[in-house]
């Protein structure tokens, strides 16, 4: 992480978090507007807020560079805000506002990782901004340039006053020794906004000029409201966070003398008049504060003019997420929740531990019983919390792919649509890190090679001629199902089945494999179908990685797809990581674990039920369907006593609409297990393959290895 | 399921000063961890070890080489175990209350080692350290890194590096993960 002025380090982390989700915003309104081809006054003030909020932060900060280029953003969209028919038509805007995006994203990533970052030098950027504010500019007429330099030369002027008698000033003191008083001011100010007409409010400048947070400590913030608002509006200045005190001055006049007065009382340590002359100073600007009352003296922010005229504006919602001063929402450092979160693990294990206890084994504990059950009930809810906690909608990592799309749209001449369902559904935070990369790459690919490069193609096969590639999650018992589909040309099996012929890949004859198997195998590594590289795909490092990284986080990828009628990727990934409720079950010495949610049934058999196939394998015969048999300890070679069907038991495990009965020697029990990944020395080996996931301490620290049923059943 | 805690004295003893054992003094360049496998005495540099425990409930891992035997539970933690006879090549014995495991950590990778009995903490010395000569690591000894004689005896002490991981294997990749 870059270095910050002292006290600010702990707000470097918050920093990246909001000017983040502000670009991501920033980049989701470009692309809709975009798409829709209109752009609202509600996106265009959007989009100046955003810039606005950037600018002011990054001045906070410290992050010179960053506030320019936000600055010369603003700047742009200020004359766009004036005249909005002027944002018709206009494509450079949004591709010098995308290259901004970038830069930012670029900026951003840059102060995270390196701890000796210097700011980048956007003066290119910069200046190409500046020459589209000039275009922008150059397209309004005279009157209208004049009008606008009026306008803002009148609210530049300053000061406040309550202009006729239907309309109140409201001061806000501030805690002492709050900081930042300039900021609180601006949350406040928005606060307001957002519920009120604000006709004007002083200092001026309070969002991007630290200087102006002395003003605001010695002659408090003042902010003009319509009459009728006020009570309200105070509830509001109540509400906040911070504020000390507050007060109505109706008329400038009486405020002048009452003031002080007031002041001295409120706030004895305070020399009121020197916030009398600050009250009355023309522009922040000619204001000194008292050495003594600047705290922010240190901060690296320089002071700049003041920011353009902002006519008071009803502020978006989204304001109150991103920037409420009451603090309902927290961020939390990942590595705390991640302790926590392994720490309900052990409590887990530990309850399983004392609960069932081999020395409690034939006691009669009536009331050890209840309070158990009791402490069961506890620690689930425990854990449910924690789990909720982490988890995060997939809005995130769904969103960043329109604007792959938008880019590629254009760089690859094809015309597609990018439609998105389910984005709502919510994964834990982990998954969603690792499936960005994934879904990036999946999107990609179905850009590159899954819409069809001449639109001729697709209307000879009764396909709209405008490609469409569809992003949609949907969660159902303990995963998430996330699909990319394509309705572009689908998978050409023929040539993929030559491909890995080629490529040494195939490992029975040609003929036998399935059109299922052959889809899949582009997923292979080292597999890659387009002879040529492009820039976004086909490096031969493409599905096998996306196959890898979502194993990685637990889950499976398949690909369905339908010759000239488009693919789809499926991927199922687990809903957290780390506790799954599971079946115990033996097979000699080792316990197995299998995840209940994958178990239909369990039951015992007698042995004329079973049938058997000319390889002599076992069947069983149930309400009217075959299951295959397969016997634990002959598929990974244990040793045990258990070998008739009649003495051991049977249970129907389902994945992927394929069932299968696994037979062991008996259950032990349902229990909440905790997975642990196999430790990394063994990773070299394909335990994934074996069908094992995992494993997990139980309750008497004996380990049990976790079935993966996806692998049983494909491996069988 | 076997105690982890039924730690025996003498183990109990070794562990106290592998963890007195950090740092080396005065002459001596290293430290090593004596045991016993088939008679024969070697030993670790006590820098790689963590702690000795005696021989918890091994879970039978299917898939994987014959040396290792699988993994154990180490106050929460899920550690494979490597089998040093079966490393060897040597005929497996049955496991009694000398049988310890030695818990190692080779770039942030653990792993316990089975051995039949660990014996004392000595230090090395320069001129008690004998590099073995090039033929025989030719030979069947690819395990050894130096022989350490001290009054009595003969000392192997092993790689520990090689002792864990076959050639192929990218210890870095793994570590990283």
């Amino acid at each position: 992480m870059a270095k910050v002025e002292a006290g600010m380090e702990g707000m470097v982390d918050m920093y990246l978090f909001e000017t983040t989700t502000l670009i991501d915003q920033l980049d989701e309104i470009l692309l809709r507007t975009e798409q829709a081809n209109e752009f609202t006054d509600d996106d265009i003030n959007e989009v100046f807020r955003i810039m606005h909020t950037v600018k002011g932060s990054s001045a906070m900060m410290g992050f010179e560079n960053l506030q320019k280029l936000a600055h010369k953003g603003e700047d742009m969209f200020f004359i766009i805000r004036e005249d909005p028919s002027k944002m018709k038509d206009i494509g450079f805007v949004y591709d010098l506002v995308f290259q901004m995006s970038d830069l930012f994203k670029a900026e951003i990533e840059e102060i995270r990782s390196n701890p000796d970052y210097e700011g980048t030098d956007f003066s290119e950027m910069i200046a190409k901004l500046e020459n589209g504010a000039k275009m922008l500019q150059g397209e309004l007429d005279e009157a209208e340039a004049a009008e606008g330099g009026e306008q803002s030369a009148a609210a530049k002027s300053g000061g406040i006053e309550a202009a006729n008698e239907n309309q109140s000033v409201i001061r806000v003191y501030f805690e002492q020794d709050c900081k930042m008083e300039n900021l609180r001011a601006f949350l406040l100010l928005n606060r307001l906004k957002e519920s009120f007409d604000v006709i004007d409010w002083f200092p001026k400048d309070v969002e991007n000029n630290a200087e102006s947070s002395g003003i605001i400590q010695e002659d408090g913030f003042l902010v003009t409201l319509n009459k009728a608002d006020v009570d309200e509006a105070l509830k509001v200045v109540e509400q906040s966070v911070n504020v000390d005190t507050y007060e109505i001055v109706t008329d400038e006049k009486e405020e002048e003398g009452a003031a002080p007065q007031q002041e001295a009382a409120e706030q004895p340590a305070q020399p009121a008049n020197t916030a009398q002359a600050a009250a009355k100073a023309e522009k922040p600007a000619e204001v000194k504060p008292a050495p003594a009352e600047t705290k922010k003296e240190a901060a690296p922010v320089k002071k700049e003019a003041p920011a353009p005229a902002k006519k008071p504006e009803r502020a978006p919602s989204q304001q109150v997420s991103s920037n409420s001063g009451k603090q309902s929402l927290i961020s939390v450092n990942l590595q705390k929740l991640d302790q926590l979160h392994d720490i309900v693990g052990e409590i887990i294990t530990t309850e399983s531990m004392v609960i069932s206890n081999p020395e409690l084994e034939g006691l009669k504990l009536e009331s050890f019983q209840k309070a158990a059950r009791e402490l069961r009930k506890l620690t689930d809810e425990l854990q449910d919390s924690v789990m909720s906690i982490r988890m995060v909608p997939l809005v995130g990592p769904f969103q960043k792919m329109h604007r792959i799309v938008r880019d590629m749209k254009q760089k690859l001449g094809k015309n597609v649509e990018l439609v998105i369902e389910g984005e709502d559904t919510e994964v834990d935070k982990s998954i969603v890190d690792n499936l960005n990369d994934p879904l990036m790459h999946l999107v990609r690919n179905c850009m590159d090679h899954g819409i069809e490069e001449d639109v001729n193609e697709r209307i000879a096969h009764g396909k709209p001629d405008k490609g469409t590639i569809k992003l949609s999650a949907t969660s159902s018992a303990g995963e998430v199902i996330i699909t990319v589909a394509d309705d572009g040309g689908g998978i050409d099996t023929d040539r993929v089945l030559q491909k890995a012929e080629d490529a040494g890949l195939l490992t029975k004859p040609a003929s036998e494999y399935s059109e299922r198997e052959i889809n899949n195998m582009i997923m292979l590594p080292g597999f890659s179908t387009n002879t040529e590289v492009t820039e976004y795909s086909g490096r031969g490092v493409g599905m096998d990685v996306v196959k890898k990284n979502i194993e990685k986080s637990g889950g499976s990828i398949f690909v369905e797809s339908k010759r000239y009628e488009g693919s789809t990727f499926i991927i199922k990934i687990p809903l957290t990581l780390a506790i799954i409720a599971g079946m115990e079950v033996r097979v000699g010495d080792v316990i197995f674990t299998v995840p209940t949610s994958a178990i239909k049934q369990s039951f015992k058999i007698t042995n004329n039920q079973i049938i058997y196939d000319t390889q002599g394998n076992e069947m069983i015969m149930l309400r009217g369907e075959c299951y295959p048999i397969l016997k634990l300890y002959q598929k990974y070679n244990l040793e045990t006593d258990t070998t008739d069907f009649e003495q051991g038991i049977l249970i129907l495990v389902e994945a992927d609409g394929k069932k299968v009965c696994l037979f062991a020697d008996k259950l032990i029990g349902e229990q909440q297990v905790v997975v642990k990944p196999f430790p990394s020395y063994l990773s070299r080996y394909n335990l994934k393959a074996e069908g094992l996931s995992g494993c997990s301490i139980m309750g008497d620290g004996s380990i049990s290895l976790i079935i993966d049923i996806n692998n049983v059943i494909d491996k069988q | 399921m076997a105690d982890i805690n039924k730690v025996s004295e003498q183990q109990q003893e070794l562990n106290e000063k592998i963890n007195k054992a950090a740092k080396s003094s005065g002459t001596e360049i290293a430290k090593a961890l004596t045991f016993i496998i088939d008679d024969r005495i070697y030993g670790v540099d006590i820098s790689y070890v963590n702690e000795i425990v005696g021989v918890p409930h091994i879970t039978v891992i299917p898939g994987i080489p014959y040396y290792i035997k699988g993994v154990i539970n180490v106050r929460s933690k899920v550690i494979p175990i490597i089998d040093v006879r079966a490393r060897f090549d040597l005929p497996e014995k049955e496991h009694d209350d000398k049988t310890s495991t030695i818990i190692i950590t080779y770039m942030d990778i653990q792993v316990g080692i089975i051995v039949d009995q660990v014996q004392e903490v000595l230090s090395v010395k320069a001129e008690n350290k004998a590099d073995i000569p090039a033929l025989e690591r030719v030979n069947n000894n690819k395990f050894i890194e130096y022989i350490l004689e001290t009054n009595d005896s003969i000392k192997m002490i092993l790689d520990v590096k090689k002792l864990i991981f076959d050639d192929d294997f990218d210890i870095e990749a793994v570590a990283a993960e």
